[in-house]
């Protein structure tokens, strides 16, 4: 035994946070076991195989557009308090969304309209890497002004109205099925399984996390970081076109107010940390959390409890989550 | 001799008319452990950020195992094997040992990263080099101090470091983490690697470097084996005092005990702190960077809880549990960032003056203008601080005088008991001599000043009593005329012969 061998063995205070980083995980799983078990008890129909699809189904919008949102923590602020946001993430979405539906309707084909939806989304994605990375201006406020340039834009595309629209895509992502499971179900796993690889087991996921766990760090560990969370941005905007097409694909049209998903993709990614052992934000994590806020309104819906009370709930958990993670960690 | 692994050769650095290095020599060989000293100012870090390119040098050459470099780039340096261990532990708290160790170089399994070769081979570094049995999944956050500098120093072994540069290492270490520090830096450097360590501490210089660089100036004023020539050499050439005309005098007789400390322990800081302070006289506080002396100011101040131990004012006990208590009792404070917390640099000479004392100036909860004004200008004379008129905004005074409206809030407010924690850092010698007066006219009308200063001559010159705290130990209590700079440095650096014969501490009766 060497002298080093003791100062190999952690220090006391350090165990006790672990046990409360682990009280707090699995408190996160026993709880959504515990409402799931609930809904199953009390709500009629809720396992079966039909609603548990819808379930996975109405997760996919949120899930996909919380996936960008973790992006940006990751690459901005493992810490959410004192790291980066987007805001604009829903607002972006619902200008994509917007781009794609009146591109179609004025007769282009969705060869042009998906990649115009796409790169308004980067773009967006980019203006707010502009104002952080560049101008150095707090995330918070940075990406709300980008939200309402978004939301203005969007306003100024469809003058307000709904715009509807058709094509062979669209039914097909709305109603197209595959082993059984619908279109966007498989969308959401794919995104999933690809967005992990990314994120945690690439060169380029572990320096994204190194840049926003510690800026300094990664620095001095010669990685450029101005350049993590301008892709972080961009990638998060490139996920809200990719959302918008199934937003409009659901919805048979381009419909003000998707900006209002912003509190449930916000919620499902600071949901997400308690589900990591990190305490930080994770695809797997915002996956089970945009489940279990799936999960939620679908029971609400079922027992017959007004939506109202979904949003309500929502800025609870963001509350609780936020709280928790915080005291957790010191 | 072997070719050396850093020959730095007259390199100079101007700051525009700032000479931070004048013309300095840094040679370090393959199996040595090389030191570098300095009081502060006297260019340490400016020359080890010159050799890890973070500051262009003005001139001279660098050789890097004989090869001339003339642009060194963090990029180029790190390459060329030489790596960087910073004195803040620069990892991600997030991240696991095994990212940590191959952050930027991680080994990859087509596009993915190849986490068992991280983990394997991380486990076999840590296994080697330190014997030490750390699962590589552990997050950084879940590690000590001493761990956390492990994994850094694996860091750059990992990259096949050949000279490795540890900034203040051992600052946030306790004493068994520096012990096997030392050992696993001995024992690379059997291993070949060049080792340049950077330390404040006199007792680890001799400890572990076989040779040390001493500057002075922006000058290396010598090389030397700290164990052929000991630590009051070394100091010597560090400081080579030269005390000017720069310390106004005083006469005054110590009056009764006003506070009266028993020992204060506020973990991890310090422990068992105790002292008498007498109405009239300057006891001179000082450590190095860490020692816990700023805490046990604060700890006075009502800023940090204490664990255990007794506080007297006037005979009387107290337990300050904010700041807002310990003024109202008398004791104020005079912090050493005073942009950040002693003067609000957007209000006028007059409003900062009056801010602690608004209950004199002011009845019925309105400030009575007329007696603020008259209350501030005279302080205004009195310190002689240059300023256009009341109204000026502090922000544009110099820092001098800045640092002299703080002392006017405080002094407005006539308090018994002055915390003065490094009132003359960053001021000019004119408002230094200022201040100085002005503590030495306090302690004639008999209130009682603790002054913090790392600069020890002035401790030295100004106190009538000086405490040295080392690593939260009080070690040792010296009276004036008892004491130059040379021993009081030995002392805060830990020192052998300085440390554990603390002269007894004075009781009053």
């Amino acid at each position: 035994m060497s002298a080093v061998a003791t100062a190999g063995t952690a220090r006391p205070t350090r165990r006790k946070r672990d046990y409360s980083k682990l009280a707090v995980r699995l408190g996160a799983f026993a709880g959504f076991a515990a409402i799931a078990l609930y809904f199953a008890a009390t709500a009629r129909g809720f396992v079966s195989p039909y609603n548990l699809t819808n379930i996975v189904e109405q997760s996919t919008i949120l899930g996909l557009l919380a996936f960008g949102m973790t992006l940006v923590f990751a690459g901005t602020g493992t810490d959410v308090q004192k790291g980066g946001i987007d805001l604009s993430l829903a607002a972006n979405a619902g200008l994509c969304a917007a781009v794609y539906a009146v591109l179609l309707r004025n007769g282009y084909g969705s060869a042009i309209a998906i990649p115009a939806a796409i790169l308004t989304g980067m773009a967006i994605g980019a203006l707010n890497g502009v104002a952080v990375v560049l101008f150095k201006i707090m995330p918070l406020l940075a990406t709300l002004a980008v939200l309402n340039i978004a939301e203005g834009l969007e306003l100024t595309l469809t003058e307000n109205t709904v715009v509807p629209v058709s094509s062979p895509l669209i039914d097909m992502l709305a109603f197209g099925r595959f082993l059984g499971l619908s279109s966007l179900t498989w969308i959401f796993v794919v995104a999933t399984i690809v967005l992990v690889a990314i994120a945690h087991y690439s060169r380029i996921g572990l320096r994204l996390y190194a840049v926003g766990g510690h800026k300094e760090a990664a620095r001095a560990a010669g990685i450029n970081n101005g350049a993590y969370v301008y892709g972080a941005y961009i990638a998060a905007g490139g996920l809200a076109g990719l959302t918008s097409i199934l937003i409009v694909a659901r919805l048979s049209s381009s419909t003000p107010g998707t900006g209002q998903m912003l509190l449930p993709v916000l919620a499902a990614a600071l949901l997400g940390t308690v589900f990591s052992r990190r305490l930080i934000p994770t695809i797997g994590g915002t996956c089970l959390a945009a489940l279990f806020i799936g999960t939620l309104a679908n029971g609400f819906q079922l027992l017959g409890i007004s939506s109202y009370w979904v949003s309500g709930v929502q800025g609870a958990l963001i509350l609780v989550v936020v709280a928790v993670t915080s005291f957790a960690k010191k | 001799m072997s070719e050396p692994a850093i020959e730095m050769r007259n390199v100079r650095k101007t700051f525009g008319p700032v000479i931070a290095l004048e013309k300095a020599d840094l040679v370090v060989h393959p199996g040595t452990i090389h030191g570098l000293v300095g009081a502060n100012g006297a260019g340490k870090s400016t020359i080890i950020k010159i050799l890890a390119g973070i500051y262009r040098k003005t001139a001279g050459t660098i050789r890097i195992f004989g090869e001339t470099i003339e642009d060194v780039t963090p990029v180029a340096i790190e390459r060329r094997g030489v790596h960087f261990i910073h004195q803040d532990r620069l990892l991600v708290p997030t991240a696991t040992v095994a990212e940590s160790i191959f952050l930027r170089n991680e080994p990859r399994f087509g596009p993915f990263l190849n986490h068992r070769h991280m983990r394997r081979r991380s486990k076999e570094l840590l296994h080697r080099y330190f014997d030490l049995e750390l699962s590589p999944d552990t997050l950084i956050s879940e590690l000590s101090t001493a761990q956390q500098k492990i994994v850094q120093i694996t860091r750059a072994l990992a990259q096949d470091a050949r000279v490795l540069v540890l900034d203040e290492p051992t600052a946030a270490l306790i004493d068994k983490e520096v012990k096997s520090l030392f050992k696993v830096l001995r024992r690379l450097r059997d291993d070949g690697l060049a080792i340049v360590f950077i330390s404040h501490y006199m007792s680890e210089i001799t400890e572990i470097c076989d040779t040390v660089t001493v500057l002075r100036n922006g000058v290396d004023v010598g090389v030397v084996d700290p164990r052929e020539v000991g630590i009051p050499r070394i100091v010597e050439m560090m400081t080579a005092r030269n005390t000017s005309e720069m310390y106004p005098r005083r006469a005054v007789a110590l009056g009764a005990p006003v506070l009266s400390v028993r020992d204060l322990t506020c973990e991890p800081y310090f422990r068992n702190v105790s002292f008498d302070l007498h109405a009239g006289e300057i006891l001179g506080l000082t450590g190095l960077l860490g020692s816990g002396d700023k805490e046990v100011l604060k700890a006075l101040f009502g800023q940090l809880r204490t664990d255990s131990g007794e506080i007297h004012l006037n005979g009387e006990r107290v337990e300050f549990r904010s700041p807002v208590a310990a003024v109202s009792s008398g004791v104020a404070k005079i912090p050493e960032d005073r942009r950040a917390h002693g003067v609000a640099a957007g209000l006028s000479v007059r409003e900062n003056v009056s801010l602690a004392s608004l209950s004199d100036v002011s009845s019925r909860g309105f400030v009575n203008r007329s007696r603020e004004v008259e209350v501030v200008s005279g302080l205004i004379d009195d310190l002689n601080i240059k300023t256009p008129g009341p109204d000026q905004l502090v922000k544009n005074l110099s820092g001098g005088n800045q640092q002299k409206v703080v002392v006017a809030k405080w002094l407005n407010c006539n308090s018994q008991v002055y915390l003065m924690d490094e009132p003359t850092v960053a001021v000019d010698v004119g408002a230094k001599i200022e201040i100085f007066e002005l503590m030495n006219r306090l302690a004639e009308e008999g209130k009682a000043l603790i002054f913090l200063s790392s600069d020890l001559e002035e401790i030295v010159e100004m106190c009538d009593r000086t405490l040295v705290i080392y690593r939260g130990e009080m070690i040792a209590d010296y009276a004036r005329g008892d004491i130059d700079a040379d021993r009081l440095l030995a002392a805060a650096s830990g020192a052998p012969a300085e440390r554990g014969t603390p002269a007894p501490v004075r009781r009053s009766a």
